[in-house]
């Protein structure tokens, strides 16, 4: 594959925590590429690693971290053998940035909203302080928030301001990805709508790339570029969108678009039987084999991952 | 879309002419409802501690059995009634305790004189003291404090602001470093603090003055009082070094550890991982992020601590025999001298009103999320 146009490339990344009843394997081996100016979706369902995932790959670790290897690849650049320093001054909002969970507890509750904004290229390129605002009330014009509102402190703005801002953050810096972790989760449809609408524009005005880490798979369907599907703590396929939408290969992947209530069409909405496993002692071999439809004998194997042209399957059919 | 309500207290920018009258207008609606409930608060306190003082009026009852006694005993052993008749002496005991009753006020009911106890110690007319006098010789309430007060703010004050300080400090740099072995040293030694500060001064006394012999057992200056002012200034200083490091030791890992867990757990905010992954440096962060949403509490904690000085070290002061407060209250309260104990407290309550009012402005300026009278 052409190393220069892969902005972010993970392998083998792991994030254990360790917790009173054992070790929880949030992110457990996961591996994947993604290309410059491109948006992957990452999709699971709730508890499966994927905001674990966002973490690791920020190296925003909680205090009860028992294992975190693996090797991170942003352009080039392996980050986990940076120290703390190096990471912060190199990829921390220059390289990398993010937009997180609920907006609403992100941004500083006594900070003005314009100086949050502001705050990373003071940090990163030593702009002063009129310079910076300049640049941020660049950033407010192209997400759409009005001007005046740099003034303002987040509990003066509603959600969905507050998400615009949270993106106008991430992106005051031009950082070559950008991490959406949930961005929408906390909005109501409308407002997620005009939030993906503004997602996708800037993706076309701007050569940043997007991790977007959400369960809602209908939404998250516009801006996709690329496919993955995470299930305890693994990514078990990888795939073109337009593909994956119309014929998801792993049996998970397929059961999890079957959920998803369509427009048109008589099919009813599908459910999977089961609970996810537990992550502290996840089974050996298939993680998905207990609730999966089309298991066999192999699945009590550890399935191997099986590329198939620029798709990735972790499923014994494709082997 | 966005849900603004009129502008707040605290933002500048283009405030139209109206709402800042308006603005005006609440704050002075506000500060007025507030001020006549700081006020009535504090009557129904100091009426209230006027009258434990009084013990509902028993004290009245142990006062008029020690004026009869008194007063008795002092007639009979009166060399010129030696003669005397024994009815007529006993008109003469009874007159001389009315007269003495009159005197004290004790002729009268506690439920009215009270009302003027209350009258007095709001308009701080402290009156004078029933048994209690200043080392000057004064029996002036006032001065009784005025004499006493120095000695108590400068123990106190110094032990509490360096307590304040350090523990705040300390436990932002163990928050930084949770689990490491400082930590785990600071919460295994939190347990200490469950000794009051006399029982260390005690242990102190006994080491450092009884044994090595380097430090004063008690007392604020030496006895020959030294010529020069830093001669002075020093003594004090060494005087003043084992009940400070008493008071400090006493509740050091506690608050230590109290700010700890505080600061973890505002450290664990949406917005400080978000800050972190800004790259932003840990200073900046713990500066912005950390101590700036949380500036309301900890300047409450403050103020508290400054007003918490008057009262003094009851125990503390007199273990290192330190002329206090503490001590003058302590006294006050063996004597059932209610003047004092109502003297004390009045300044007290007066001080506790006044810091609460300031702390509501001082939020607003503080935070932006406070608008004073904004509530419904």
């Amino acid at each position: 594959m052409e190393k220069n146009n892969t902005v972010l490339d993970i392998q083998n990344l792991k994030l254990y925590f360790r917790t009173t009843r054992g070790t929880v394997q949030a992110v457990d081996g996961v591996d994947f590429k993604l290309k410059t100016n491109q948006a992957v979706v990452v999709v699971g369902e709730s508890g499966c690693g994927k905001t674990s995932l966002s973490k690791a790959v920020l190296r925003l670790l909680p205090r009860n971290v028992e294992h975190y290897s693996g090797k991170v690849y942003l352009n080039d650049i392996e980050t986990m053998s940076l120290d703390d320093e190096e990471y912060r001054k190199q990829i921390r909002w220059v390289k990398m940035s993010l937009v997180p969970q609920a907006a609403m507890n992100a941004l500083n509750p006594v900070i003005r909203v314009g100086d949050q904004v502001a705050e990373p290229m003071s940090v990163h390129y030593g702009v002063k302080k009129e310079e910076a605002l300049q640049q941020a009330i660049k950033m407010f014009q192209h997400v759409g928030v009005p001007v005046d509102f740099i003034n303002r402190y987040p509990f003066e703005l509603s959600g969905g301001m507050r998400q615009r801002v949270a993106l106008a953050m991430a992106l005051v810096t031009a950082p070559d990805l950008v991490i959406l972790d949930e961005p929408t989760s906390a909005l109501d449809v409308l407002t997620q709508a005009n939030i993906f609408n503004l997602l996708k524009r800037i993706k076309s005005e701007m050569a940043t790339s997007f991790v977007l880490i959400t369960h809602d798979i209908a939404t998250s369907s516009e801006l996709a570029d690329r496919v993955a599907v995470m299930y305890a703590g693994q990514i078990v396929e990888v795939a073109d969108s337009s593909r994956f939408f119309k014929e998801p290969r792993h049996p998970y992947s397929a059961k999890l678009m079957a959920s998803v209530p369509r427009l048109r069409g008589n099919d009813e909405p599908d459910f999977i039987t089961g609970q996810p496993p537990s992550l502290i002692k996840p089974p050996t071999g298939c993680r998905f084999a207990a609730r999966c439809p089309r298991r066999f004998e192999r699945c009590s194997e550890e399935p191997p991952v099986t590329k198939i042209g620029d798709d990735v399957v972790k499923c014994w059919l494709y082997v | 879309m966005e849900t603004v309500s009129e502008p707040i207290v605290t933002s500048k920018p283009k405030v139209k002419k109206n709402s800042s009258s308006s603005a005006f207008q609440r704050i002075f609606r506000y500060s007025f409802v507030r001020l006549i409930t700081l006020f009535v608060t504090v009557v129904i306190g100091v009426y209230l501690t006027i009258m434990i003082a009084n013990m509902g009026g028993y004290v009245d009852t142990i006062m008029k059995a020690e004026i009869r006694e008194r007063i008795t005993i002092s007639v009979a052993n009166n060399q010129a009634y030696k003669n005397m008749p024994k009815d007529q002496l006993n008109e003469l005991i009874l007159e001389r305790i009315q007269l003495e009753e009159k005197r004290m006020g004790l002729d009268r009911p506690l439920v009215i004189r009270s009302v003027n106890f209350l009258k007095n110690a709001m308009t701080l007319n402290l009156g004078r003291a029933v048994n209690m006098n200043s080392d000057a010789g004064s029996r002036q309430v006032r001065l009784i404090i005025l004499e006493r007060l120095p000695y108590t703010l400068l123990l106190m004050g110094t032990s509490n602001l360096i307590l304040f300080f350090s523990a705040m400090f300390l436990a932002l740099a163990l928050s930084r470093n949770y689990g490491s072995i400082w930590d785990k040293i600071v919460i295994a030694l939190t347990p200490t603090s469950s000794a009051p500060a006399w029982f260390y001064g005690i242990f102190f006394i006994l080491i450092f003055a009884a044994v090595l012999r380097i430090l004063p057992f008690g007392g604020v200056m030496d006895a020959p009082i030294p010529e020069t002012f830093i001669a002075r200034a020093l003594s004090v200083l060494k005087h003043l070094i084992l009940p400070a490091s008493a008071l400090i030791i006493s509740t050091f890992f506690l608050s230590i550890y109290n700010w700890r867990t505080f600061f973890l757990i505002n450290s664990s905010e949406d917005y400080v991982d978000t800050a972190k992954a800004k790259g932003l440096q840990g200073r900046d962060i713990e500066r912005r992020y950390i101590l700036r949403p949380t500036l309301p509490y900890i300047i409450t904690n403050f103020a508290l601590m400054l007003i918490g000085i008057w009262t003094g070290a009851i125990v503390t002061e007199t273990v290192f025999q330190w002329p206090g407060l503490g001590r003058t209250i302590f006294k006050a309260i063996g004597l059932y001298d209610t003047p004092v104990i109502v003297g004390t407290t009045i300044i007290y309550a007066y001080l506790l009103a006044i810091t609460v009012f300031l702390l509501d402005f001082v939020y607003a300026l503080v935070d932006p999320r406070v608008k004073i009278g904004g509530g419904k």
